[in-house]
């Protein structure tokens, strides 16, 4: 008995058959067999397996059905039948196994017993240059692991119903009398659902078994490729139901819901990308086979696929045409707003029409994904041509522009641009002014006419395809927009004089991307040109072409290399270093160079205010916007900021410079740092102590640059300073300059007897007569796609129970960010993006944090401080440990709970006294040397010779 | 589990680095080839060159398996060819045209060795390194077992990786020494790769009773042991537990500087050196917990011969090796590799426990036996039919 038998099944494919069936016979496990099942070809298949046979009579066999069956599935099961082997595993001909799948398989299945050994599919995509390979749901297969039930993996189910990457003991067939639905498409579906139900054990093994080889421009495409068919849609609706019942009859509701999530953000998806490209009645009928199926699944699988996924499957099944096509837009090109959104009760939803519908009004709930915090020109909006005219060389369009909550205001000053460029990049552009702009209800109106003739000027072959955008300009503001081609007829092309003669093409011929977007492509219309063509691809694919290419790659190659950060760090080190050091120069970075904030704006603006005569260079990065106009910018890794430090004089920073730049002896480098340790850092950390000596000498490396170190009480001496292993005489006893601000309002208030409000309590629009708390966690690893930090209480109920009191200021991690919905507008401000944080806690008449060194701080304002710790067990024992027990330390109530922390508002005025004494100890403990002349002293010791 | 394969006799070839340098290889292939032997098999254990001065291990008289080394003297090292300068560099490139030759001279060697083999024959690498003599050897009719006696971690940060993946890239089968390890290698697409855990050392008769108040480590004393870790953890936990003390078995090149880190932690009086030994069974027998603080693994024999001894451990989670020998909190403790607090307080829960220590330690002389010889043996012996099916 061999131990394996693979079924290959063909059909019409006598070319490749060879190869599948030597894909077996090559395995490293000698003792597999070949059974070819052939569904009836037309060609030569059989012919070629019967010569097979003939080859090896010991391991190949070939059979032939006496009629076509139109699908994989009767071939497969005919094949079944003839298997001598103790495992079966199923093979198609156009593709072929891994040489150790076998194997592999084998082993395992021995090993644990299983019914099924399932490994990794991975999709060879055989028309591309380098065989771009995709590994089918890889999360599945990243370790070993074998399962007694398929239920304690339901993705399993769900997503991987491939019947082919999977071996199968061959009594486990035939116990359960196991088959492929007759005459179906997805008979996979339907055999694997039955297979994984009746397997007692399972494994999978992340070993690669199956190529499965995709021919994307084959001319005939396959049954998945041809997904656009009516039928393929109806079959597969089938198949869902039949295994829905097979669940149900099992009682296996947790399977359901996780095939239920699957159909939304898997199948139903499939078939909804297509819809834009149909016509009235395909969607008609597409609406009407979706919509029995959609009532069957549950609520709760709306709540575990993305927003969008949920909105299109509840808008096709309302079947609301008008919003579901726009947000199938937002299906296909994912950070697109295409909806004009609603706003009702203080939340944000993507379109109106459904707020009667408790259901309806939670699947289109967007306030979360933050769309009302956006700024115009960082909203991707839909922009819907309404209308296309082709006339003698030029093109007039017109089309509407979607305009979210006014986002574009109806006063605003506008100015529109068309711009059409070669898709492939460092190609020309042109440009053609909007003529109209008007808002017209929910929409922003547009016309242009592009003379393309007369302007637009391709080089011809290497510029083929032509993109159009529309740039938008609202008060001085960009927004850049596709033109979405939706329903609209485009016909006709202007015709076109290439830099490469007309010989290669004459016209524009416009269509829709496959996302949908209006584009151009170069053709020829005249018989000659289409001979050029064919001289020309022959002379692409050919050798000069070919090594046209190659040299074209090779070259791109060389320019990201030279740009790469390897090169950089040699200009540093090898060009600039070796450059004079500019006298009175100072690089200023703060975290990293994303803000203009604490002791370095500090240090900067005391020089400023003495009136020093000296270079001013701020390092930043991402946008420049909110750095002071009268100094030098460079943006953080560019060769400018690069050059700028090689030759500073000195260095000022709170973080740290790029590790891999050697500090010269003749620059001085300040490092301020921006806090006193709650937890664990440098050296002290386990993961740096789990180093090998050299791996830390690297670490200290960098930490050794540091000339100077700002130290703001003994504490930072035993932890800070020692953690990072700096010698005694580097350490500056002075305080923080960012807090002499904080140390000075103290004082004042205390002189005055009351506190003074600065210019930022205006700014932000809070009343007079409101208590400003401030909430400020610290960094915490968040989960999401953009960092967002889920606050740990219910906003909306904190502002109904202390609006009336209290106006609440969130300032996330500069890492982390958070959305807050427009139900709390004026009562919950997020200031997160202010760069600096000190005028904020200045303003606060009280502190929310965790463990934030924000608290060391704030302290010094002696105002009373919450300690929000909801995760305190896991942020001490499980991360990595702290230098103090805040909770003995704390000086002001330490609450776990949203309960314990309304209490602890409630009662926030006795807290200040009750914990008075307690501060003081704490800012004696922690900032005993911020005295409030910090900066100055700085500037005193350092630059002082700078004066003019 | 696959059943036992009837054992006939086959020749198998261990091929290392060395044959009798010191350390974890040699131990582990001449305890192999000893228990190979044993079942009738003819074995040969075949160092590539004679060990580096200082590192030989002395080697018994009556070995039952031949040795055979190749090289009398170690062959002139040579960099991999970079660029134009070393391409030019007449020099490097006479010694590297002479290396080539040895290699084929001494791969010449090991082909006759192999060729007298029967079929069935079986090769086992236990180094990479020494794989690449083996590549340029006949091993036709052998199967060629390639072996990284480390944790895939610490083969990928060393220059190791890249030469892992050429060199065993066409072996019949390559072993690491766990199935995590094993799903890692096969993530960088190697599909030949299987595991095999090494071998109990040894299985005593007389376990500890853990009645006497110590805490024993026993390595080498290199950086990668993590001695200075153990200490620092030592210096939380001493001062409650006055009458408890460390033995710390082993000498090397820390030994000076452990000494001073152990005086400014305020320990001396309750860190005792004890130099190396020759006595292990004997070491354990007297100790009451284990620790094991290295900062890098691959399938560490101390704590799997302490848990034959009934001694139960504590341990830096570090490599796939070390938690699949140690259960945590059942029949030792793991923390998180470098987090000395962690450690500490599972030393502390364990000195101040009797019956938890006890409880856990015969726990570890139970599971541990997953690992024995006649366990293992079997293991090799199916694999081997594995190969041949």
């Amino acid at each position: 008995m061999p131990d394996v038998s693979v079924v290959v099944i063909v059909y019409n494919d006598a070319d490749r058959l060879p190869t599948a069936v030597q894909s077996v016979l090559d395995q490293t496990l000698r003792d597999v067999e070949v059974v070819i099942v052939d569904d009836c070809s037309t060609d030569r298949s059989f012919e070629v397996a019967q010569q097979l046979a003939a080859t090896h009579p010991e391991r190949v066999r070939a059979f032939q059905l006496p009629e076509n069956s139109g699908a994989g599935g009767e071939p497969r099961n005919a094949g079944i039948q003839h298997t001598k082997g103790r495992y079966v595993m199923f093979l198609d001909s156009d593709d072929v196994l891994e040489v150790n799948a076998c194997r592999n398989m084998l082993e395992a299945a021995e090993d644990t017993g299983s019914d099924i050994v399932s490994g990794l599919c991975v999709r060879l995509h055989k028309d591309t240059r380098n065989q771009k390979r995709d590994e089918w749901y890889s999360w599945l297969y990243s370790t070993t692991r074998t399962i007694e039930s398929v239920t304690e993996l339901p993705d399993l189910f769900v997503w991987d119903t491939l019947s082919t990457n999977k071996c199968y003991r061959r009594e486990f067939l035939i116990e359960h009398d196991l088959r492929f639905p007759k005459g179906m498409f997805y008979e996979d579906l339907m055999f694997i659902a039955d297979a994984y139900l009746a397997a007692k054990r399972i494994t999978l093994i992340p070993n690669q078994v199956y190529f499965w080889h995709v021919f994307e421009r084959a001319a005939v495409k396959s049954v998945t490729n041809r997904r656009h068919e009516m039928t393929n849609y109806a079959h597969r609706l089938e198949i869902h139901r039949r295994i829905d019942a097979l669940l149900a009859e099992r009682g296996l509701s947790e399977m359901r819901l996780a095939k239920d999530v699957k159909f939304l953000k898997h199948d139903l998806v499939l078939h909804l990308r297509d819809l834009p490209f149909r016509d009235e009645s395909y969607r008609r009928e597409f609406a009407e086979l979706s919509r029995d199926y959609l009532a069957g699944i549950a609520p709760e699988a709306y709540e575990r696929v993305q927003p969008i996924q949920a909105i299109c499957a509840y808008l096709l099944q309302q079947g609301d045409w008008d919003n579901l096509i726009p947000a199938v837009d937002t299906l296909i090109n994912r950070d697109k707003v295409s909806s004009p959104l609603a706003e009702h009760d203080g939340r944000i939803y993507w379109c109106g029409g459904h707020f009667d519908d408790a259901f309806g009004r939670q699947v289109l709930d967007v306030t979360d994904i933050g769309y009302h915090e956006k700024p115009v020109n960082q909203l991707f909006l839909r922009n819907q041509l309404t209308s296309y005219r082709a006339s003698g060389g030029s093109v007039t369009m017109a089309g509407r522009i979607t305009n979210p909550l006014g986002v574009v205001p109806p006063d605003a000053g506008l100015k529109g641009v068309l711009e059409f460029s070669a898709r492939r990049r460092s190609l020309q552009s042109f440009q053609f002014p909007v003529r109209t702009l008007r808002h017209e209800g929910d929409t922003v109106h547009w016309e242009a006419t592009a003379d393309l003739t007369a302007q637009l000027r391709p080089l011809g072959i290497v510029d083929t395809i032509w993109d159009v955008r529309l740039r938008l300009d609202v008060d001085g503001v960009r927004t850049t927009t596709r033109l979405t081609v939706a329903d609209t007829p485009l016909a006709g092309g202007p015709p076109v004089r290439p830099r490469l003669t007309r010989m290669v093409a004459d016209h524009l011929e416009p269509h829709a991307s496959s996302k949908g977007h209006l584009a151009f492509r170069l053709v020829s219309e005249s018989r000659n040109a289409e001979r050029v063509q064919e001289l020309i691809t022959r002379g692409v694919r050919g050798t000069p072409g070919t090594l046209a290419k190659t040299g074209y790659r090779k070259a791109k190659a060389l320019r990201k290399k030279v740009t790469s950060g390897d090169n950089k760090l040699r200009a540093y080190h090898e060009v600039f270093s070796r450059l004079p050091i500019k006298k009175r120069t100072v690089v200023f970075e703060s975290h990293l160079g994303k803000q203009y904030s604490d002791s370095p704006r500090a240090i900067y603006e005391e020089m400023r205010r003495q009136g020093l005569d000296f270079e001013a260079i701020w390092s930043y990065a991402g946008s420049p916007k909110d750095f002071p106009k009268d100094v030098t910018l460079v943006k953080r890794w560019s060769l400018p900021y690069l050059k700028a430090l090689a030759q500073a004089e000195f260095w000022v920073d709170n973080q740290s410079y790029p590790l891999k730049l050697t500090k010269r002896p003749e620059t001085t480098y300040l490092q301020t740092w921006h806090g006193s340790a709650l937890k664990n850092m440098g050296f002290d950390q386990p993961s740096l102590k789990a180093q090998t000596r050299q791996q830390q000498a690297e670490q200290q490396q960098s930490l050794d640059r540091f000339d100077r170190f700002l130290i703001r009480s003994e504490h930072d001496v035993h932890t800070l300073a020692k953690a990072f292993r700096l010698k005694e005489r580097t350490l500056l006893r002075v305080g923080y300059p960012r807090n002499d601000a904080l140390v000075r309002a103290r004082e004042r208030e205390a002189e005055l007897g009351h506190r003074e409000r600065g210019p930022l309590a205006a700014e932000l629009g809070i009343p007079e007569d409101k208590t400003v708390l401030l909430y400020a966690p610290t960094f915490r690893k968040a989960g999401g796609r953009h960092g967002r930090f889920e606050l740990p209480f219910d906003v909306e109920r904190f502002a109904d129970q202390f609006g009336d009191r209290f106006v609440l200021l969130v300032r996330s991690h500069y890492l982390n960010h958070v959305v807050l919905p427009p139900t709390v507008q004026g009562r919950v401000i997020d200031v997160s993006a202010r760069h600096d944080v000190t005028p904020i806690l200045a303003l606060a008449d009280g502190l929310i944090t965790d463990y934030s060194s924000v608290m060391f701080d704030y302290a010094l304002l002696d105002r009373p401080l919450v300690f929000f710790t909801y995760d305190y067990d896991e942020y001490v024992h499980e991360g990595r440990g702290t230098y103090f027990d805040l909770l003995e330390h704390a000086p002001g109530p330490v609450v776990r709970t949203e309960d314990e922390f309304h209490e602890a508002i409630k009662s926030f005025e006795s807290q200040s006294l009750d914990y008075a004494k307690s501060r003081k100890e704490f800012v004696a403990k922690f900032g005993e040397y911020d005295r409030g002349d910090a900066a100055r002293s700085i500037v005193d010791q350092f630059f002082a010779q700078w004066s003019r | 589990m696959t059943k036992p394969y009837a054992a006939e006799p086959r020749d198998i070839f261990f091929v290392s680095n060395s044959v009798n340098e010191m350390g974890g290889i040699t131990s582990w292939s001449h305890q192999m080839a000893r228990l190979f032997s044993e079942r009738g098999h003819r074995v040969h254990v075949v160092g590539i060159v004679p060990p580096p001065e200082g590192r030989v291990h002395e080697l018994a008289d009556d070995l039952p398996f031949r040795t055979t080394t190749l090289y009398s003297e170690h062959p002139p090292s040579v960099r991999p060819v970079r660029g134009l300068k070393d391409r030019l560099n007449v020099a490097e490139q006479r010694r590297r045209a002479a290396r080539e030759a040895g290699m084929q001279q001494q791969a010449a060697k090991m082909s006759a060795l192999f060729r007298a083999a029967k079929p069935g024959g079986i090769v086992i690498v236990t180094q990479v390194w020494a794989m690449e003599w083996v590549a340029l050897a006949d091993t036709a009719g052998l199967t060629v077992i390639g072996m990284s006696h480390e944790s895939f971690e610490t083969c990928r940060k060393s220059s190791r990786f890249g030469r892992v993946k050429r060199f065993y890239a066409d072996v019949d089968r390559m072993l690491t020494l766990t199935r995590e390890d094993a799903d890692r290698w096969i993530r960088q697409r190697m599909d030949n790769v299987g595991f095999m855990p090494n071998p109990l050392p040894f299985f005593p008769d007389v376990p500890s009773d853990r009645s006497r108040k110590c805490v024993v480590s026993i390595g080498r004393l290199h950086e990668e042991k993590g001695v200075d870790l153990l200490l620092e953890a030592w210096a939380r936990v001493a001062p409650q537990h006055p009458d408890w003390t460390l033995r710390i078995y082993g000498s090397g090149e820390e030994a000076e500087a452990l000494r001073k880190l152990a005086a400014e932690l305020g320990v001396t009086s309750s860190v005792e050196w004890m130099g190396r030994t020759s006595d292990v069974p004997g070491a354990l027998r007297e100790s009451a917990v284990f620790a094991l603080s290295s900062r890098g693994e691959g399938f560490p024999l101390a704590p799997m011969e302490a848990m034959a001894t009934a001694v139960p451990c504590v341990a830096f989670d570090v490599a796939p090796g070390v938690h699949e020998i140690i259960t945590d909190g059942e029949d030792g403790f793991l923390a998180p590799p470098g987090n000395i607090t962690e450690f500490a307080r599972h030393l502390d829960t364990l000195m101040s426990d009797k019956d938890l220590r006890d409880a856990m330690g015969e726990a570890a002389r139970e599971n541990i036996q997953r690992f024995s010889t006649d366990e293992i043996v079997a293991r090799w012996e199916s694999l081997f039919a594995l190969v041949e099916r």
